[in-house]
């Protein structure tokens, strides 16, 4: 295989795990908001959040791997894993490492629900807002094409996408349509046995 | 009435059997311990409470998991048609306490909960009464805790979070009470029916429980009979009876039938003619799809309307959801609509072809197996009642409840 191409392969798939990255978080910050739709279910939101984080992990690989393969760039596979261990980049590409690993962390806590319980899934998902903006600064700094115009076109729109949603839902706090029917329940199995 | 071994000895309106009756009639259990797990394994007996659990996995999964062990003798019975486990506590205390303790000793237990229906009077008074004549050993780690009268409250994690929490709604599984329970110690629950079997197999043991039972099931199994016979109420059959044959036992039918709801509100519809043959041991049900659940066989008359009673079902499913997941309190609800809809003003394509669609969509979107089991039920009434959920006319109100 070319060198050309591995290296062209790292560049896009690196695009494309920012803009999958941007949308995943995006579905994540608004799944409170429990919008819905004729067309679109409320279990639309969450399943693709889920399913484009997945996908966020498959090019999250190929931008790795073909980094690493890649043999002009004498990476080796430790810079994959250790943060800051590169001789190229060191702060830049570490950071890129940094958010991989948060992004793993909430990837596997996240098929391991069930076992871990939802308190300590929940924990780590907060590390989300820390792998994201970690990852924006990585292309930045990081990117070749950093400073071409595409790429600075598409982090601006995934930037401000981002932020729109935050402030959407730090201004709409929707309730739990759920909580009234729940308290009413609970009153009635709730039960102080002597201990 | 027939009463082979759980329910043998005195009369069973003589009210609950003294300790000193249980003791001369049946002496002591002998056999505690990994023997008797092993035992309880080889006789194959399974869960009596709905889920069918195998005992003897269960059993060891408690030994083998860290932490110091409780048992509960679940005898909340919240299934509205059953009756089985109030009758056996109210007239059997001993057999059930026998079984928690047999179990508190095997597991080394430091507590056993005894978790009873507050609705249900007679059966608490008997277990109440039955605990103070038990000696001051087994006395001192047991107490009862009183089960809220709400569907789901019989769940086992439902019982865990009660005692734990003082809710007692169901809470998420994986990690199942048995593996982490009670302060996070490995909990034993056990519906009060299971324990029974337990304290005669820890006396006869597992040979004895299996020479019982028909067409290759084991055992005796306590079944609740319903709806359109002439004698309604509990039985005890050999595992494997048929459906015919049980109702025989009941006196028959009142009436001609149309429809045998298996397993409570948590089982299927099936026709009457597929299910007269069908035998009342949960492993050979599971093989057709169904399942024996708490021992409800519900007899529905041609008479009746299913549709109607299925929508008066769904709508108690519904409203016992905990409301704490969305697919099952909204899905339920919608569901129910849509039955109640088609009852109340006769069969309309729209929703006909929405109740098929949705009851795809709920199962399995659940913490626990509430909108599963409603989702299951509803599903067998769809098929059972195909012709009736098509041309039903508007005549809900006509038919009492």
């Amino acid at each position: 295989m070319s060198t050309q191409l591995l290296w062209y392969t790292t560049r896009g798939a690196g695009a494309v795990s920012l803009i999958l990255l941007s949308a995943v978080v995006i579905l994540g910050v608004l799944s409170s908001l429990r919008v819905q739709s004729a067309g679109w279910p409320r279990f639309l939101t969450t399943g693709l959040h889920l399913n484009l984080a997945l996908m966020t992990v498959v090019f999250l690989a190929l931008h790795i791997v073909t980094a690493v393969v890649d043999p002009f760039t004498h990476l080796g596979w430790l810079v994959a894993v250790v943060p800051f261990s590169s001789y190229y980049r060191t702060l830049w590409l570490g950071l890129g490492t940094i958010a991989f690993e948060l992004l793993a962390a909430i990837v596997v806590t996240s098929l391991l629900r069930g076992f871990i319980g939802p308190a300590a899934w929940r924990a780590v998902h907060w590390l989300a807002y820390g792998s994201w903006p970690i990852a924006v600064i990585h292309g930045f700094g990081t990117g070749t094409d950093a400073w071409s115009v595409w790429f600075l076109v598409l982090s601006i729109l995934c930037i401000s996408a981002v932020a729109i949603a935050v402030a959407y839902r730090l201004v709409n706090r929707a309730g739990d349509p759920l909580s009234a029917a729940r308290t009413e329940f609970r009153a009635g199995v709730a039960r102080r046995p002597d201990r | 009435m027939s009463r082979l071994r759980v329910l043998a000895g005195p009369e069973l309106n003589a009210g609950a059997e003294s300790f000193a009756a249980h003791t001369q009639r049946l002496g002591a259990p002998q056999s505690t311990g990994r023997p008797l797990i092993e035992t309880l394994v080889r006789s194959e007996l399974t869960g009596r409470g709905g889920a069918s659990f195998p005992v003897g996995v269960k059993w060891r999964s408690v030994v083998a998991a860290k932490g110091s062990p409780v048992v509960i003798a679940n005898g909340a019975e919240g299934e509205p048609q059953s009756h089985k486990d109030k009758l056996l506590m109210a007239t059997r205390p001993h057999l059930v306490l026998d079984g928690a303790f047999i179990a508190a000793r095997t597991v080394h237990a430091r507590q056993v909960v005894l978790y009873i229906g507050e609705e249900h009077k007679a059966p608490w008074a008997a277990m109440a009464r039955a605990l103070n004549e038990r000696p001051e050993g087994e006395r001192r780690i047991a107490r009862i805790v009183a089960a809220p009268h709400r569907y789901v409250a019989g769940d086992s994690s439902a019982a865990v979070h009660l005692i734990d929490d003082g809710v007692a709604t169901p809470t998420t599984t994986p990690p199942s009470t048995h593996e982490r329970g009670i302060d996070g110690s490995p909990t034993l629950v056990q519906n009060v029916e299971t324990l029974a079997h337990i304290a005669l197999i820890a006396r006869y043991g597992d040979s004895w429980y299996r020479s019982a039972g028909r067409r290759g099931a084991a055992g005796t199994v306590l079944v609740t009979m319903a709806g359109g016979v002439k004698h309604a109420g509990v039985l005890e059959v050999e595992a494997g009876t048929t459906v015919e044959e049980a109702v025989a036992m009941a006196g028959g039918v009142s009436e001609p039938a149309s429809a045998v709801l298996i397993g409570g509100y948590f089982g299927a519809w099936v026709n009457a003619a597929k299910a007269w043959d069908l035998p009342l041991d949960n492993a050979s049900l599971q093989t057709r799809g169904l399942s024996l659940g708490c021992g409800v066989v519900g007899v529905l008359p041609a008479a009746r309307c299913g549709v109607c009673d299925t929508s008066r079902i769904m709508r108690y499913l519904a409203l016992e959801s905990s409301a704490q997941c969305g697919p099952c309190f909204f899905g339920l609800r919608a569901l129910s609509d849509a039955c109640s809809r088609i009852a109340e003003r006769g069969a309309n394509r729209d929703d006909l072809a929405r109740l098929k669609k949705w009851a795809l969509e709920v199962p399995g979107r659940g913490a626990c197996k509430h909108p599963d089991g409603a989702v299951m039920f509803l599903r067998s009434a769809l098929s059972t009642f195909a012709d009736e959920f098509a041309g039903h006319p508007a005549h809900w109100r006509q038919q009492p409840a």
